[in-house]
C-alpha cells in the first residue's frame, strides 16, 4: 500500500512531467509566427518563452483551480479521497503521457484536451457515464469546428485588409504609418480584454464586460498613438519598413500570446497536482481547490524546463521551413488566434491555441499571402485533435484500473 | 522533424521556378559560346560546350518534376496551380529549344554557317540570351510582388514583360533576315535547310521566353 506521502511525491513527479510536455508541445504556439517572419531569433524566443511562461503562471495563474478542469465530470466522483487520490494521479499521468506522445511525434495538441480527456476516463471509472457532463464534452468538440473555421476568417480577412490598405498602397510605407494605430490598438484592444476575461488574475479582478471594453478600448488608443509615435524613426530606415512596422506589433503579441499561455495552461499539470496536494494535507476535496503559490511556480518552472530543452528543437524547424511567413503575415496569423481564443473563451467552449493558429494560417494562405500551404494537412491534424480525448481517457481508464488494484 | 504544423508550410515553388530560371540563364552562357565556336571555324570545345548544355538540361528537369511532384491537391498558392504549371512549361521550352539548337547543329557541324549569314547568327543569338536575361529577373520581380502587392512592383514586373514582347519581335525580324539572306545568296539545298531550320530553332527561343512573360502576365491579373 502507498502512503499518501508518496502519492504525493509522484504527483509532484508527473506533474512537473506533465508541464515539461505543456512547455515541449506549446512553445510552437506563442513564438512560431514571430520566428517564422524573423522578428526574433530562436535564441531569443526561447527566452522570452520560458521567462515569460513561468510569469504568467506565478503571477496571473489561478489561485484556485477547480478540481475538475473545465467542469467536464461531476464532482461527485471526487467525494472519496482516496478514489480522488488515485483518479488525479492518473489523469495525471495519462494526460501526461499522451501530450509526451505527441511531442514525441511532433503532433500539435491541446494540453487543455488532454487533461480533459483523462478526466473524462477517471469519471467514467469512477461513477460510470452518468458523471460525464455530455454538454461540455459537445463544446469540447465543437471548438474542433469552430476555433479553426473562425480563425481562418479572421486571418483571410485581416490580411485582405493588410494588402488592401497597406501593401497595394502607392506609398505603402506611408499608409502602414498612417494606419499603424488602427493595427496596434485593434491588437492591443483583443490582448487586454484576453488578459481581464481569459487569465485568472483577470477573472480574479472580476471587471464587468462594459467596464473591460471601456478599459481595453483605453488601452488601445493609448498605445495606438504611442505606437505611431514609436514606429517614426522607422520611416527613414532603408529595406521593407512595412514589414519592419508588422514586426514591433508582432513581437508584442508573440509575448502575450506566452504570457497567456502559461497563465492558462500551467493548470493543466497543477491542477490534479494541487487536488493531491489539497487530500494528502486535509484528508477531504471540494470542488474548488486553493493552489499554493510555490505550485504554480513549481509549474512554470517546468513548462521552462519544455521550452528551453525542446523549444530549439522545433524553433529551427520552424525557423528554416516557414520562409515566407512575413511579418504582416505573422501578425495577421497571432491576430486571427488570439482574436478566436478570445471569443470562444467567452462563448465558453475550450479552444486551444493550436487549434485556432492553424486556422489562421490557412485563412492566409486563402488569401493568397502565402507561397505555398498545404491545405488538406489540417484534415490529418484535426484527426489529432479528435482522437485527443478519447487516446487520453482510455490510458486514463487503464491506469485507474491498475493503481486501484496496486492499492 | 515532420510537424503537421510546419508541414502545412510546402517548400515554395518559386524557389524551384527561380532556380530553374537561373539555370536556364547559365545555360544560356554556354550555348553562346558553343554558337560561337561553331561560326569559328578553328575552334574544337563545341561538343564540350553541348555536352555540358545537355547536362544542365537535365539538371533542370530534375528541378522541374521536383516543383510538380512537390505541390499535393489542396495547396493554396498566390497563383493557380494550373497557371503556375503553364508558366513553367513555357520556361522550360527556353532550355529545350537551346538544346536542340545544339543538337542541330551537332548533326553538321563540320560544314559550319555559310559566311554570307555568319554576322546575322551573331546577332540572333545575342538577341536571344537578351530575353532569357529578361525572364531570370522577371522572376525574382514577381516574386517580390507576390510578397508585396505593391502597385509599382507590378508595373517593375509588367515592364518587363514588355520588354519580353519587344525583344522577341527583334528576334524574329534577325531571324526572317537570315532566312531572306540564305535563300538568295545560298544554293546548295541541304545547307540551306540546315541553316533555315537552326534559325528557326533560335528563334523560338524568344518565343518561349515571351510566352513564358505572358503566362506571367495572366498570374499578374487580378
Amino acid at each position: 500500500m502507498l502512503t499518501e506521502y508518496s502519492v504525493l511525491i509522484i504527483g509532484y513527479i508527473f506533474g512537473f512531467y506533465m508541464a515539461w510536455n505543456i512547455g515541449a508541445n506549446d512553445v510552437a504556439n506563442s513564438m512560431a509566427s514571430a520566428v517564422g517572419a524573423k522578428a526574433i531569433t530562436i535564441r531569443q524566443a526561447v527566452f522570452i518563452a520560458a521567462i515569460l511562461n513561468i510569469l504568467g503562471a506565478t503571477l496571473i495563474g489561478s489561485h484556485v483551480t477547480n478540481t475538475i478542469r473545465k467542469g467536464i465530470v461531476s464532482t461527485e466522483v471526487m467525494s472519496d479521497p482516496q478514489l480522488a487520490l488515485i483518479g488525479a494521479l492518473s489523469a495525471l499521468l495519462a494526460a501526461a503521457l499522451w501530450v509526451s506522445f505527441a511531442t514525441w511525434k511532433s503532433l500539435p495538441v491541446s494540453t487543455t484536451h488532454s487533461i480533459v480527456g483523462s478526466m473524462i476516463g477517471f469519471g467514467i471509472m469512477a461513477g460510470g457515464m452518468k458523471v460525464i457532463n455530455w454538454m461540455k464534452l459537445f463544446a469540447v468538440v465543437m471548438s474542433w469546428i469552430i476555433s479553426p473555421i473562425f480563425s481562418l476568417i479572421i486571418g483571410y480577412v485581416i490580411f485582405k485588409l493588410i494588402v488592401r490598405l497597406i501593401l497595394s498602397q502607392e506609398k505603402a510605407i506611408l499608409a502602414a504609418w498612417r494606419l499603424s494605430p488602427v493595427f496596434i490598438g485593434s491588437a492591443c484592444f483583443v490582448v487586454v480584454l484576453s488578459f481581464l476575461f481569459k487569465t485568472p488574475l483577470g477573472q480574479q479582478l472580476a471587471i464587468g464586460t462594459p467596464m473591460a471594453i471601456l478599459i481595453a478600448i483605453g488601452a488601445s488608443v493609448a498605445l495606438g498613438i504611442a505606437g505611431r509615435w514609436g514606429i517614426r524613426k522607422l520611416l527613414d530606415e532603408k529595406g521593407d519598413t512595412v514589414e519592419l512596422i508588422f514586426r514591433r506589433i508582432q513581437i508584442g503579441t508573440s509575448c502575450y500570446v506566452a504570457l497567456a499561455q502559461g497563465a492558462n495552461d500551467v493548470a493543466n499539470a497543477i491542477g490534479p497536482l494541487a487536488v493531491i496536494y489539497f487530500i494528502v494535507k486535509t484528508g477531504s476535496v471540494g470542488s474548488t481547490v486553493p493552489v499554493p503559490i510555490f505550485l504554480l511556480l513549481f509549474g512554470g518552472a517546468g513548462i521552462a524546463c519544455g521550452i528551453w530543452m525542446a523549444g530549439s528543437r522545433v524553433m529551427t524547424t520552424l525557423g528554416t521551413k516557414i520562409t515566407t511567413l512575413t511579418n504582416t503575415r505573422g501578425f495577421s496569423v497571432d491576430f486571427a488566434a488570439a482574436t478566436t481564443v478570445l471569443l470562444a473563451s467567452k462563448l465558453g467552449l475550450p479552444v486551444s491555441t493550436t487549434h485556432a493558429a492553424v486556422g489562421g494560417v490557412l485563412g492566409v494562405g486563402l488569401a493568397r499571402g502565402l507561397e505555398a500551404v498545404n491545405f488538406r494537412i489540417v484534415f490529418q491534424i484535426m484527426i489529432y485533435w479528435i482522437l485527443t480525448v478519447p487516446a487520453a481517457a482510455l490510458t486514463s481508464m487503464l491506469l485507474f484500473w491498475v493503481l486501484r488494484a496496486i492499492y | 522533424m515532420r510537424l503537421p504544423f510546419f508541414s502545412m508550410f510546402l517548400t515554395s515553388p518559386f524557389e524551384g521556378i527561380q532556380e530553374h530560371a537561373e539555370k536556364i540563364k547559365e545555360c544560356a552562357w554556354s550555348f553562346q559560346q558553343a554558337i560561337e565556336c561553331y561560326i569559328s571555324i578553328r575552334c574544337t570545345r563545341f561538343e564540350e560546350l553541348r555536352q555540358e548544355v545537355c547536362r544542365m538540361e537535365r539538371e533542370a528537369d530534375g528541378i522541374k518534376r521536383r516543383i510538380r511532384g512537390h505541390l499535393p491537391i489542396g495547396t493554396l498558392m498566390p497563383v493557380s496551380k494550373f497557371q503556375l504549371f503553364r508558366y513553367l512549361r513555357e520556361q522550360d521550352g527556353v532550355l529545350d529549344a537551346l538544346e536542340d539548337a545544339l543538337d542541330w547543329i551537332s548533326y553538321r557541324a563540320e560544314a559550319g554557317v555559310p559566311p554570307e549569314v555568319e554576322k546575322d547568327f551573331l546577332l540572333l543569338v545575342d538577341a536571344v540570351i537578351d530575353p532569357i536575361e529578361e525572364l531570370n529577373k522577371m522572376v525574382c520581380e514577381a516574386r517580390k510582388y507576390f510578397r508585396t502587392y505593391n502597385e509599382d512592383q507590378r508595373t517593375v514586373v509588367k515592364d518587363i514583360i514588355r520588354n519580353l514582347r519587344q525583344q522577341e519581335h527583334d528576334a524574329d525580324k534577325l531571324e526572317d533576315a537570315i532566312k531572306r539572306n540564305i535563300f538568295h545568296k545560298c544554293t546548295d539545298a541541304v545547307t540551306v535547310f540546315h541553316t533555315v531550320r537552326l534559325a528557326e530553332i533560335i528563334g523560338s527561343i524568344a518565343d518561349h521566353a515571351e510566352n513564358a512573360g505572358d503566362m506571367m502576365r495572366a498570374m499578374l491579373a487580378k
